[in-house]
């Protein structure tokens, strides 16, 4: 013991310095390179556009596009952030939000904004509870839950896509609201800059706040990182985790009621897709798979990238399906880099 | 002893050592072991015993020294080269797995084969049951599912596992911990007709009385070296007790010298988890540090789960200041002055790729909150104020855990429970797989905590630490209370004694 004592007990101990190194390295990539990558993207976009790229018109298609994405994703940030990988129920979430925007068109248009989110915020606390309280399998559950969701959709409406206009009574005030609705996705300010870009960016905004401002940002930070460690720090795990779901329900609902205004249809069918475009974005962003690392700042250049992506590979001109091949290597390789820095972050 | 021709021990290690960075686990050790005898191995915590195992088990390629089989000089870099040369390991972990038949788990790996697509199963099943034999376990069907039977059971199914692959030499790691007493005579009878066909068996345990009842010589290990090898019928529990625990010690952990008073801030009353601890009532008082002891599934870990309220408890009461208490959950419990430092620092104690800052944090995040704000940055000085206290190496709150030496990380976990400023603290192992300086840093931060009027409860299985520390032991045996030992009593001999349930030593005063 006594030995053990001067050799081991007074000189300061080493740190393994590489480790850190290798850790900052990856950190500071996970934080900031997307910006880098949007960046070479508009320069690879400026290349195949032929000078076209920042034109009013193409700006405003990318915008257009990456608003839907973008509002969505900031939700989402907070359920993979938390450790749970990915809401799969926000297809449905999405398609329920604008369903019920244009059922209720007839109290008015605020009214109706209110009833959509509002569905969000319901199929969000269930996700909560299940997966929070329960702890049911979170891509499991939310799987089913969809499909749950589906048949109801299906069921309750026969499978018709809803139409705001003529659905709303042939009242002056239930066309007004009707009217309302479809200009929410076609309003611009200035030239091109559209309504849609402004609640995504606004919907970040609060986001970024709630992330990196408040207590729930930081508990969550815990629970992402390790569950058991944020339970033996007495934190409340169970409301933390049904906060982080019911915001994203609500932001996917949000994005799920201007893409209905966007398509001027409401249908069953309207979010296919967004569950992996959304989380292929704010992996982009340097947001961690497996939780607790990650910023909404980087999330919203993950989504910036996707969008340039998909407008170079119109550019390029490629057609609905080799977009489908793209976009599915886009997401394997970084779901690889993911579990790749995950790896050199000790945490896989 | 020492002069013989190499054939007559089954097993010959010579100087062997395994450093790892920073300490010499084994350090130099000759360990014998002759044919047809039981070899108890004994030391506390980190004297090196599993190590020195881990070295026959082929698990450290990177040992020095020689070692003999049989008398011929073998090699052991993989465990696959340790079974070939006659190495067989009962875990203390079972390692069958659980959802396949019997038979298969016998037979893992070499199943007999009728061609090369179908496995021989009439052949197989003979080959187990056989098998099954040698351990008394002739009535068992090997074709159930070893999930299905008992935990004994499983355990003999696995010294049979073991035993497949034709050992020369088995070595048993704690094989009674999961058994009762009259299951342990089963094994016990096994074991010595294993002994009788000629096999060397090394045993380790804890329990002192096990190892007069079975094994024929002992060798003691005390941090890295072999201190002693004996026969069994040489020794008395009271000499091998002392080899185990050395004497310098008591100088190193120094007096604890706080205040107590008469006041009562904990109290617990008949608190039970059926199936993990019964009818436990103990009381803390102010600025005392009160030790619960006992073996390894006395039920320590699961007590001081249950106060915090990590886990339920099926019946019982708990007084804090007096008056009775339920908490909720564990945040609860913080807020009431509960805190809780964990047994497992890697799994539920630090979020590793997590700053310090962050982790020091994590259990005061409402507490510093204002309204729904929350920044880290903003209780800096806090966190900067507890790593200094707890002399963490490099001081820097933005530097991520995983980055730290596991002693540095251990003084981090304190730090953050130090940072939750609660009344009680509950640690559960604080200084375990830590080095020397990290080990006196926690204990002098143990002995402030107290010294400023708080108490504290001291699960450790580092018996002079819980002498150096302690003013009273709560002795634990098989999930009762069966004594408490006042702060002149407790000696590492007599912690020893009384949790292996020989009574003689233990002053009770029950309170």
């Amino acid at each position: 013991m006594s030995e053990k004592l001067n050799t081991a007990g007074h000189e300061p101990e080493k740190t393994d310095e590489r480790r850190t190194e290798i850790s900052k390295f990856s950190l500071l990539f996970n934080r900031l390179g997307i910006y880098v990558v949007v960046i070479l993207l508009i320069l690879l976009g400026m290349a195949v556009s032929k000078g076209q790229f920042f034109t009013a018109g193409n700006v405003q298609s990318i915008l257009e596009a990456v608003a839907l994405i973008g509002m969505v994703s900031a939700g989402l940030i907070f359920v993979v952030y938390a450790g749970n990988m990915n809401d799969m129920s926000i297809p449905m979430t999405m398609a329920l939000g604008g369903m019920m925007t244009v059922q209720c068109i007839n109290f008015g248009f605020p009214v109706a904004l209110l009833v959509g989110i509002a569905t969000g915020t319901v199929i969000g606390l269930i996700n909560g509870f299940m997966i929070g309280k329960l702890r049911a399998n979170p891509i499991i559950w939310t799987w089913g839950f969809n499909l749950l969701l589906s048949g109801i959709a299906r069921v309750t409406w026969g499978g018709k896509q809803l139409y705001a206009d003529s659905i709303a009574k042939d009242t002056d005030f239930a066309q007004k609201s009707a009217s309302a609705f479809y200009s929410i996705a076609r309003t611009y300010i200035g030239s091109f800059i559209s309504l849609m870009a402004i609640v995504m960016i606004v919907m970040f905004a609060i986001s970024w706040f709630i992330h990196s401002r408040t207590a729930f940002g930081q508990k969550l930070k815990i629970i992402g990182t390790s569950y058991d460690v944020a339970r033996f720090s007495g934190i409340d795990c169970t409301k933390t985790l049904v906060l982080a779901y019911t915001i994203c329900s609500v932001c996917a609902s949000i994005g799920g009621i201007f893409f209905a205004a966007l398509r001027k249809t409401a249908s069953y069918e309207n979010g296919t897709g967004y569950d992996f475009s959304c989380l292929t974005a704010v992996l982009l962003g340097g947001v961690l798979l497996s939780g607790g690392k990650g910023s909404v700042v980087g999330a919203f250049g993950g989504v910036l990238a996707y969008g340039i992506l998909n407008n170079i590979l119109s550019w390029v001109g490629l057609d609905t399906y080799s977009k489908y091949l793209v976009q599915g290597i886009v997401f394997l390789f970084i779901v690889w880099l993911n579990t790749y820095s995950n790896r050199k972050l000790g945490k896989a | 002893m020492a002069e013989t021709a190499n054939s007559t021990y089954a097993l010959d290690m010579r100087a062997v050592s395994k450093r790892f960075p920073g300490t010499l686990a084994v350090n130099q050790v000759d360990f014998r072991v002759k044919k047809g005898e039981v070899h108890a191995l004994m030391g506390e915590n980190g004297a090196g015993k599993s190590t020195l195992m881990k070295v026959l088990a082929g698990l450290y390629g990177d040992y020095t020294g020689e070692i003999f089989i049989d008398g011929v000089k073998r090699e052991l870099h993989s465990p696959e080269m340790a079974k070939e040369f006659g190495i067989g390991m009962v875990y203390q972990e079972l390692s069958l797995a659980r959802r396949i038949s019997i038979c298969e788990n016998l037979l893992v790996g070499r199943l007999p084969k009728k061609n090369a697509l179908f496995i021989d199963k009439k052949k197989a099943i003979a080959e187990a049951k056989e098998l099954l034999a040698r351990v008394g376990l002739d009535g068992l069907d090997p074709t159930i599912d070893v999930s299905e039977i008992s935990q004994c059971d499983a355990q003999l199914v696995e010294i049979a596992k073991v035993l497949g692959s034709k050992p020369k030499i088995l070595v048993m790691d704690e094989p009674t911990s999961a058994l009762s007493s009259e299951e342990v005579q089963r094994l016990f009878a096994i074991i010595r007709n294993l002994k009788k066909q000629g096999l060397a068996i090394v045993y380790i345990s804890h329990h002192l009385a096990e190892i007069f009842e079975i094994a024929d010589t002992v060798t003691v290990m005390r941090d890295g070296r072999l201190v002693d090898t004996a026969l069994v019928s040489d020794v008395t529990t009271e000499s091998l007790v002392e080899k185990m625990v050395g004497k310098p010690i008591n100088s190193f952990y120094a007096e604890h010298t706080g205040e107590i008073s008469g006041e009562e801030v904990l109290r617990v009353e008949d608190y039970t988890r059926w199936g993990f601890f019964h009818h436990v009532s103990f009381a803390l008082h102010r600025g005392e540090v009160l030790a619960i002891c006992g073996l390894a599934g006395a039920g320590r870990t699961e007590i001081a789960r249950s106060l915090v309220s990590v886990d339920r408890i099926d019946r019982g009461k708990l007084f804090v200041h007096g008056r009775e208490t339920h908490f909720r959950d564990f945040g609860e419990a913080i807020r009431g002055g509960l805190g809780y430092l964990s047994e497992d620092r890697k799994v539920v104690g630090l979020a590793l790729p997590q700053t310090v800052e962050d982790n020091v944090l994590s259990c005061v995040i409402d507490k510093y909150s204002r309204g729904i704000l929350f920044s880290a940055r903003d209780e800096e000085p806090l966190v900067q104020e507890k790593i200094d206290e707890m002399r963490v190496y490099p001081a820097d709150p933005m530097r991520q855990i995983n980055s730290f030496s596991g002693g540095n990380q251990q003084k981090i976990l304190m730090a953050k429970w130090l940072a939750a400023d609660v009344e009680i603290l509950i640690l559960d192992e604080p200084t375990r797989g830590v080095d020397v300086g990290a080990k006196q840093t926690i204990h002098e931060a143990i002995r402030r905590f107290a010294a400023q009027g708080r108490s504290v409860i001291l699960l450790s299985s580092d018996l002079p630490e819980v002498v150096g520390l302690c003013d009273r032991a709560v002795i634990l045996r098989e999930g009762h209370v069966i004594g408490e030992i006042p702060k002149a009593g407790i000696t590492e001999n007599s912690l020893l004694i009384a949790a292996n349930g020989e009574g003689e030593y233990v002053t009770c005063r029950k309170s």
